[in-house]
């Protein structure tokens, strides 16, 4: 698949109000860095199941038990280390052909 | 417009005292219910240490139906740091609290607040050596909303 439409990225936490939404502003933030058209949306973990994504992005206690869910995992323990998301998605993406 | 809360230099014995008087500093700012605390300390021992979301840097809080009555954001800074179980940003020494009344009110402060930490936010507020200060530097955080 090439980027012909914009990335479906979830950034995952307990409850999906709090660290996961300062995860989707370090995200958004990652990807535009990345020049990668996204949508981020924040949620917890049970929610996460019932979807789709492209990309999930949590700590590894969560993403742990979402293994399947999406082509690319990202797990990270720093929120808000944007520049060290950017590198940890430009692997994967690059990986999946997303990124030449 | 959020409401602001700060106590700069406490003392903690662990965790659970430390989540305590971030969302206590909320309560007393009339933010929160008088239940609010004990329900962020439950967050963290049914889901686990994940909000510890950086190095040192714990983000407080519970749901809306747990006693959030306005937008609350607190800052707490420890003299001695405390150990959350997380296997990485462990020991911490910023908690930032905050409260909300319904799912989408916080949105605005706390991604506010995401901005603001991604440019230095948390090192300003561990340099504030008192209350005033760090109540100052987590305004000049939350300017607009």
């Amino acid at each position: 698949m090439g980027l012909d439409r914009p990335l479906e990225v979830l950034t995952v936490c307990g409850v999906g109000m709090g660290s996961s939404l300062m995860l989707k502003m370090t995200a958004e933030q990652a990807l535009q860095a990345l020049g990668v058209d996204a949508r981020v949306e924040c949620t917890d973990v049970s929610t996460a199941r019932g979807k789709q994504p492209d990309v999930v992005i949590g700590q590894d206690m969560h993403t742990s038990e979402l293994p399947d869910l999406a082509p690319v995992t990202v797990t990270i323990s720093d929120f808000l280390d944007a520049a060290g998301l950017e590198t940890a998605l430009r692997e994967k993406f690059t990986a999946q052909g997303w990124l030449p | 417009m959020t409401t602001i809360a700060a106590h700069a230099g406490k003392d903690a014995t662990d965790w659970r005292a430390a989540v305590r008087q971030a969302a206590e500093a909320l309560v007393a700012a009339g933010a929160a219910s008088a239940d609010y605390p004990e329900a962020c300390v439950r967050m963290v021992t049914e889901h686990g240490p994940y909000i510890v979301l950086g190095p040192g840097l714990a983000l407080v809080h519970a749901r809306p139906e747990d006693g959030g009555n306005k937008v609350g954001v607190a800052a707490v800074t420890l003299t001695t740091p405390v150990a959350f179980g997380h296997p990485d940003n462990d020991p911490v020494d910023l908690l930032i609290a905050f409260c909300t009344p319904d799912s989408d009110a916080h949105i605005a402060a706390l991604s506010t607040v995401a901005k603001a930490l991604a440019s230095g936010l948390a090192e300003r507020l561990r340099a504030a050596t008192n209350d005033d200060e760090l109540t100052t530097t987590l305004r000049e955080a939350l300017p607009s909303v």
